[in-house]
Parts: C-alpha cells; structure tokens; sequence
C-alpha cells in the first residue's frame, strides 16, 4: 500500500514534467509521420526516374536505410557527426535520423503497392501524353497512397513506439519521463506498466483513425 | 493529285535483341479510312500500334504522321500521342477515377481546358456512346462492355486525328463484341480514322471489308476474310481465317 502512495505521490509531482514528454513524444511522432511520408514519396519517385543511375542510386539509399537499425543511425548522428564538427540538437537529430529511416520504409511501401497497379493503366496514361511528372503525379500517386494506406498508418504507429529511442540521445520524451520516474521510487513494473497503458491508448486513437480513413478511401465498388 | 494518308508507314523493323517482331511494315492508313490488322498472338501486331504513338521505338524504318516523320529528333512525342487515340485490350481505365473523371483528366491537363467545359465536352462523348448515365460510377462498378465505350470516349474527347484500337474484343463477350463492332461502325460513318488490330474474325468482318494479315512480323495477304479462308496460296493463311466459314 505504501508503495502505491508512494508512487503516487511522485507521479502527481513529475506529472507537469511527464506530460511535458509526453507532449514531445507527440511532437516528435507527428513531425517524423508527415516527414517521413512527404520523404518517402519524393524517394518512391524517384525510384521511377528513366534514368537507371537514379534508380539504383534509391534502391541503395533504401537497402541502406532499412537495414540499419534506427538506434544505430541516431548514435551515429548524435555522436559520431560532432567529431566531424556537426553539433545538432537532439531534436534536429531525432527528426532528421527517423524522416531518414521513415521515408525509407514508406518508399518501400510505396513501390509495394505500384508493382500491383495495373501497367496497361500507365500505358494508357502515355499513350494519351502526360509527362513522366504528370502520370506519377495524377495516376500512379493517388492508387498507390490509397492502396498503402494501412502500411502507412502502420507506420506512424511504428514511429510513435520507436520515438521511446530518442531518450537515448538525450531527447526528454515521454518514456524518457517514465524512467526519471521509475527511479526515483524503483517502482519499475508500476511506472512501465503505465507507460506501456499510455502508448497502447496512443496506438489505439491511431488504429481507430486509420480505420475511418480506410473506410472513406475505398472507392465505390468495393476497391480501395 | 492524290492526298498523302495520315498514316504512311515504310519498312518498319522492330527488333528485340536478335529477335525482330516487325520485319519490314508497308502500310498507309488515309483520313476517315478503317483498316483492320489481324494475325496470330505474337505476330506482331500490338507492337505495330505501339510504334505509331512510340511507345514501343522502332529499330529503323520510316512513319509519317500528316506527312512529319515521328521519329525524328526534333518530333514531339506527347504531342504526337495527344494526336492519336489508343484503345486498350483491357480497357485501362483509371481506377481512382469516376467514369466523367477518366474522360476529363486528358482535357483538363493536357489541354488546359476548365474543368466545366470539359466537363461538357466529356458529356458529348459519353452521350454520344451511351454511357454519359453512368458518368459518376467507377470502373469497378460498370460492366466489361461499359468500360471500352468508356475508354473509347476518353480516346475521342482529344479529338484525335486517328484512333488506334488493340484488340478492342478480347476481353469481352460475343454480345459485347458486336456492340463494340456497331460502335467501329458508326465512328467510321463519322469519318473517325481508325486501325485496328485483332484476332476476332467475327469483328474484322463486321467492321471492314478487307483485312491484312500480319505472320511472322510482315503482311503477308491483304483481301476480304472470306476470299483468305478458301482461296489464299498459304495453308497458315486459309487455317487462320479458315474460322470464318463457321460464322
């Protein structure tokens, strides 16, 4: 019982200071989702450049994104670039470092869902001139987002669990809160146990607006 | 003095590596006049139609469009396409947009037309083809028959000089097909130049009196389907079109 109100005393006093993470976890999670797709789209078009050097130039930027693992591109940004005399905020790192990572797998969604388009539609598409830029822009962009839309909303659920890697460079994000609290009092189970009910709420709000935006997206007829 | 076709096409090679799809193509297509293209699959003949707009580039030979070689440095490929109306197999419809939607696009982008007035004129061509009724449905939702009277709106809305059609009938049903000939018809009664590739011998008939027959990557006979199924030198001539004498 003591350990109860013990924890609950500490919490109501770090609250302000917990919420504040919480808000930048928020923050940092909504940043990198909107980064990260902008990045991921401008990646995938370029993946369909005519020219082959372009192509290949992507395909390593993404075989090299997605098997680093993200601690390992934040540590290697955080502290390894300032002995090359590159100072970033733990913040400028964290969004710089997951739009790197995030658009990598959004591309890799992205290129997912045009190799299931139908290519007689794009054929048709230059056959009626459009520019390369017209048909990635008004064909192939509009299917392949609505046909990625889970994998995407996936992903900011992914990006919101991966954000708790920021606290590792300094970062004060929610998690980050948790484990100061943890500390104070060693009611470990207790402050994660809380963590872990805050995120699952987090990713539940997400499910239930992926959700709903799946539902308006899907064209009449049944397909997406 | 005689006009010069629309279309003058003179010994067009395709090859792919040291395989050659289209051996040597002679073939003039006049305004308002319909030819129809007809041989075996792989003989060369959606390569044929792909060359005309370029999708496909020729390995040498010569196309005139109204006289201009397309396949000179200085031609304007997209303007070339906006030229040519392309019907596919498969109809390819953009599936993110409404039937109104996939005819307009063309007009609003390519040509800069408000999206009113293209509107109207998407109007014109669905009604002219039956389908304006059907202007806010999709793809999905508008039957095999629906969607190539789509299609073949969105081709005409550009106002092309020629309308190219690749195997108009091959993903559609007897019924179908014969309402897509009827369609061929009219447009040809409306002075729509149009070329035509298929192996439905059914629509050949149905839409021109004579056909060319494409083997091989080369055309190899040029008469009306039945004078080819009986009377052609060529065994492989008589037993391709051979069909025809069931019909």
């Amino acid at each position: 019982m003591n350990d109860w109100a013990a924890f609950s005393r500490d919490l109501l006093q770090q609250w302000p200071l917990i919420l504040a993470g919480l808000g930048q976890t928020l923050k940092l999670t909504t940043l990198v989702s909107v980064t990260g797709l902008l990045g991921g789209i401008v990646v995938f078009a370029l993946g369909l450049s005519p020219y082959a050097l372009v192509r290949r130039g992507v395909a390593g930027y993404i075989s090299f994104l997605i098997g680093m693992p993200l601690v390992v591109l934040l540590f290697l940004m955080y502290y390894g670039l300032p002995q090359w005399g590159l100072h970033w905020s733990p913040f400028a790192v964290a969004v710089l470092g997951f739009t790197l990572n995030v658009a990598a797998y959004n591309a890799a969604y992205l290129r997912t869902a045009y190799n299931g388009l139908d290519p007689q539609e794009l054929e048709a598409a230059r056959a009626q001139g459009y520019s390369q830029y017209q048909v990635v822009r008004l064909i192939i962009l509009p299917q392949v987002l609505r046909l990625s839309v889970p994998a995407l909303t996936n992903q900011v659920i992914l990006n919101l669990k991966d954000s708790t890697l920021a606290f590792l460079i300094q970062y004060t994000e929610f998690f980050g809160r948790m484990q100061e609290l943890a500390s104070t009092n060693f009611q470990f189970f207790k402050a994660y146990l809380l963590a872990a009910l805050v995120y699952l709420a987090l990713v539940s709000v997400i499910v239930v607006a992926a959700r709903q935006l799946e539902r308006q997206l899907l064209l009449p007829g049944g397909t997406r | 003095m005689s006009i010069a076709p629309l279309i003058e096409i003179r010994n067009l090679v395709k090859r792919y590596d040291t395989h050659t799809v289209l051996g040597g193509i002679d073939l003039d297509l006049a305004v308002g006049e319909i030819k129809v293209v007809m041989g075996p699959s792989g003989c060369g003949k959606s390569t044929l139609l792909r060359c005309l707009n370029r999708l496909v580039e020729p390995s040498s030979g010569v196309i005139r469009f109204r006289g201009e070689d397309i396949c000179a440095p200085t031609a304007d490929v997209r303007a070339l396409r906006q030229r040519i109306g392309f019907v596919f197999q498969q109809f390819a419809l953009y599936r993110h947009l409404s039937v109104l939607d996939n005819v307009t696009l063309a007009l609003r982008k390519l040509r800069g037309i408000p999206r009113t007035q293209a509107e109207q004129l998407a109007l014109h061509q669905l009604d002219r083809l039956d389908m304006a009724d059907h202007r806010h449905k999709y793809p999905a939702q508008i039957s095999g028959g629906q969607k190539q009277r789509v299609a073949i709106a969105r081709a005409l809305a550009m106002e092309p000089a020629v309308v190219l059609f690749d195997e108009p009938t091959s993903a559609l049903d007897p019924v179908l097909s014969r309402e897509v000939a009827a369609l061929i018809n009219r447009l040809h009664e409306e002075q729509v130049t149009m070329l035509c590739v298929t192996h439905d011998l059914a629509l050949a008939q149905d839409i021109a009196e004579q056909v060319l027959f494409l083997d091989q990557g080369v055309i190899c006979a040029q008469d009306s389907v039945a004078r080819l199924a009986s009377d052609h030198e060529s065994p492989q001539v008589r037993a391709f079109f051979g069909r025809a004498d069931n019909l």
